[in-house]
């Protein structure tokens, strides 16, 4: 009879599909294309940092969004863990163009470079919040984890957008506003003339990963 | 460019006191380099801060390299090479804890020196300089880069095609923080319509060595050899080509030059006394004349705009405006100082309005020379640039070098004289010492000044 071997099909189909969810793990790698900014203050001027090397990896489970039109609110399986080299970071002036290394020297040393390399990120929940308008609309989702600055971990929360891209990547999209004191780092006064640092940090990155090909 | 010992007691002559009273005769607007403030809060290097490196080359100048990276808190001099014992000897004593080698290509395997400097006789640089980018190494190459062409353009290629690796020519008023400083006079039209320029470098000195052999005599004369030598053009010169390249934002479309043997006839043929003109568009033409017959004046450059003349002597500048030239406000209370019955303003980068009052000239052995930014500047560019690339393949791995080669473009290098800037330095000076030895002007091609 037809049905059976249909539904013998099916079936089997079925299995596939689940034994296919069950394994169900996703992994993507980090890829170049991204870029970190930190922007701050002082009593003089305003100042920005940039750099385009953010490291690490990401899980995720089969209730991640595949399709970003189809995100349905609420929390997903989803780990990772980001790390950013504090010597990819440079001073920059408002048009980009680089700006000081002597500066560049007083932020690693407050980073506590070599010591500390990298700024951390682990990533301990993912929320999705609003599925995309459009296919390449962002997902926004809420994410909370733990920041580490010069060996000092705090837990922040922060909102997260993720744009699909071609070649089965992915991008990450976010802010974080913390506060230099919040990682024991005290503000620098450099120069001996009267220049204070602002203690507020707003961190915005754009995290570009791609599918870990088997 | 090679000094001789004559130089550095010149230096500490100036740095002795006499400056001032020399400068108070001449008269100008001061140009003053901030003295280093940061000082004060800067990081002191880490172990991994520090480059370590090596110089190959201990002659007059390889010596000076050595002497002023021990000034650099980054420099961790390694190795040390040179084939004659006595200078290796000699460079040794400068940097005790440098091992001393006699066969560059020892330095070059040696996969825990990530940079070397080369100082050799300029006809030998060519060698040293391919191989060392061959082995992986980050290259300052002393100017002039060699002393033909071919050479030179060899060297420039090779720098060119070796993206990953920092080459840098040792033309180091490019790394002078003074001279963009003054350099933007120029451009912001303070100065007016640039008119012409001139430079000197006049100092009495013999450029002749002695040796206890004939063989090493011949040798350690090279300077003297029309072979070997691109004689006061291609050896001292060349920097203030450079220079007055870069200062009138153009390359020169002609060189005339004259050359004579005025006072050590010593049985030399490369003359004592030059003088060169290079012809720059738009009328603008800039005078260079060298000898070592006699000392007044010692070396500076100088432009002349229809507003104002810009005097340029080691790292300190003046300018002196024109009566009828319009006021630009801050000179009121800028520092003056008077030559030759002239008023020039003091330029002070970096400082506020009281300093600029207050403030009295740093004397020269205070702050940094031109070399020691060019060698600060240079190793912390072969230390950013390795840096970049560990952390690209670190986090990305290393099979798209595509993308790691554009990375590595992303990467900002503090200011210096790059493969480029050497290699067009080298075509002037080089058709520059042909113009003097044949009597002819020369108009240079812009295809000579090409990289393929």
């Amino acid at each position: 009879m037809k049905t059976p071997g249909i539904l013998v099909a099916a079936l089997l189909l079925a299995a596939a599909a689940s034994a296919q969810a069950a394994e169900g793990v996703t992994q993507y790698q980090a890829k170049p294309g991204s870029k970190m900014r930190m922007e701050g203050t002082s009593n003089i001027h305003d100042w920005q940092v940039e750099g385009n090397i953010i490291g690490g990896s990401l899980e995720v489970g089969p209730n991640f969004p595949s399709d970003p039109t189809k995100a349905a609110p609420g929390k997903v399986d989803a780990k990772a863990t980001v790390s950013i080299p504090v010597r990819s970071m440079k001073s920059v002036e408002k048009d980009g163009k680089p700006y000081n290394a002597k500066m560049d020297d007083i932020m690693y040393e407050k980073l506590l470079e070599p010591t500390n390399k990298a700024i951390k990120f682990v990533l301990g929940e993912l929320v999705v919040k609003e599925a995309a308008k459009a296919a390449s609309d962002p997902v926004v989702f809420e994410a909370k984890g733990e920041l580490t600055v010069a060996g000092k971990s705090k837990p922040i929360t922060m909102p997260l957008k993720m744009t699909v891209l071609p070649d089965d990547k992915l991008k990450f999209s976010g802010t974080a506003a913390v506060k230099m004191t919040d990682f024991g780092i005290q503000p620098p006064e450099p120069l001996g003339l009267g220049i204070k640092t602002g203690d507020d940090l707003k961190l915005i990155f754009d995290w570009v990963v791609g599918k870990k090909k088997a | 460019m090679t000094a001789s010992p004559q130089d550095l007691t010149r230096r500490d002559f100036l740095a002795g006191g006499s400056l001032a009273t020399f400068m108070g005769l001449l008269g100008g607007v001061e140009l003053v380099a901030q003295p280093e403030e940061a000082a004060k809060d800067e990081a002191p290097p880490t172990p991994a801060n520090k480059v370590k490196c090596a110089v190959i080359g201990c002659g007059v100048w390889g010596r000076e390299i050595v002497s002023t990276l021990s000034r650099i808190p980054t420099a961790q001099v390694v190795a040390l090479c040179d084939k004659y014992p006595a200078y290796l000897k000699r460079a040794a004593r400068l940097a005790p804890e440098a091992k001393p080698i006699e066969d560059y290509r020892k330095i070059l395997e040696d996969q825990d020196i990530p940079v070397v400097i080369v100082a050799t006789p300029s006809h030998l640089h060519k060698p040293v300089a391919l191989e060392a980018l061959q082995a992986g190494k980050h290259v300052y190459c002393e100017a002039p880069l060699a002393t033909t062409l071919e050479d030179a353009k060899a060297i420039a290629l090779a720098a060119k095609h070796s993206p990953k690796l920092h080459f840098q020519t040792g033309l180091h008023f490019r790394s002078d923080p003074q001279r963009p400083f003054v350099l933007n006079f120029i451009r912001s039209g303070a100065t007016g319509k640039t008119i012409m320029a001139r430079s000197q470098w006049h100092k009495k000195q013999s450029w002749r060595f002695t040796a206890p052999d004939p063989e090493r005599e011949k040798e350690i004369n090279w300077r003297l050899d029309p072979q070997t030598s691109l004689g006061l053009v291609g050896e001292i010169g060349i920097h203030q080509i450079d220079s007055a390249s870069w200062f009138l934002g153009a390359r020169p479309t002609a060189v005339t030059g004259f050359g004579s043997l005025m006072l050590w006839n010593d049985g030399r043929v490369v003359p004592d006394t030059i003088q060169t003109l290079f012809e720059y568009p738009d009328g603008v033409r800039f005078q260079h004349d060298c000898t070592l017959a006699n000392s007044f004046d010692s070396d500076y450059e100088a432009y002349y705009g229809s507003d104002a003349a810009i005097l340029i002597r080691g790292s300190k500048a003046w300018m002196f405006k024109e009566v009828d030239a319009p006021a630009l406000g801050w000179e009121v209370y800028a520092r003056k100082e008077t030559f030759y019955k002239e008023t020039g303003i003091a330029l002070m980068v970096g400082a506020s309005k009281q300093q600029a009052l207050t403030e009295e000239p740093a004397q020269d052995a205070a702050k940094p020379t031109a070399l020691q930014h060019a060698l600060t500047n240079f190793l912390r560019n072969a230390n950013d640039l390795s840096s970049a690339a560990e952390d690209f393949t670190t986090n990305f791995g290393s099979d798209d070098p595509k993308a790691l080669l554009e990375h590595l473009a992303t990467v900002p290098r503090q200011p210096h004289a790059g493969y480029r800037e050497g290699f067009e330095a080298a075509v002037m000076a080089l058709k520059a010492h042909e113009a003097i030895a044949t009597g002819r002007r020369i108009e240079l091609k812009p295809e000579w000044f090409e990289l393929a």
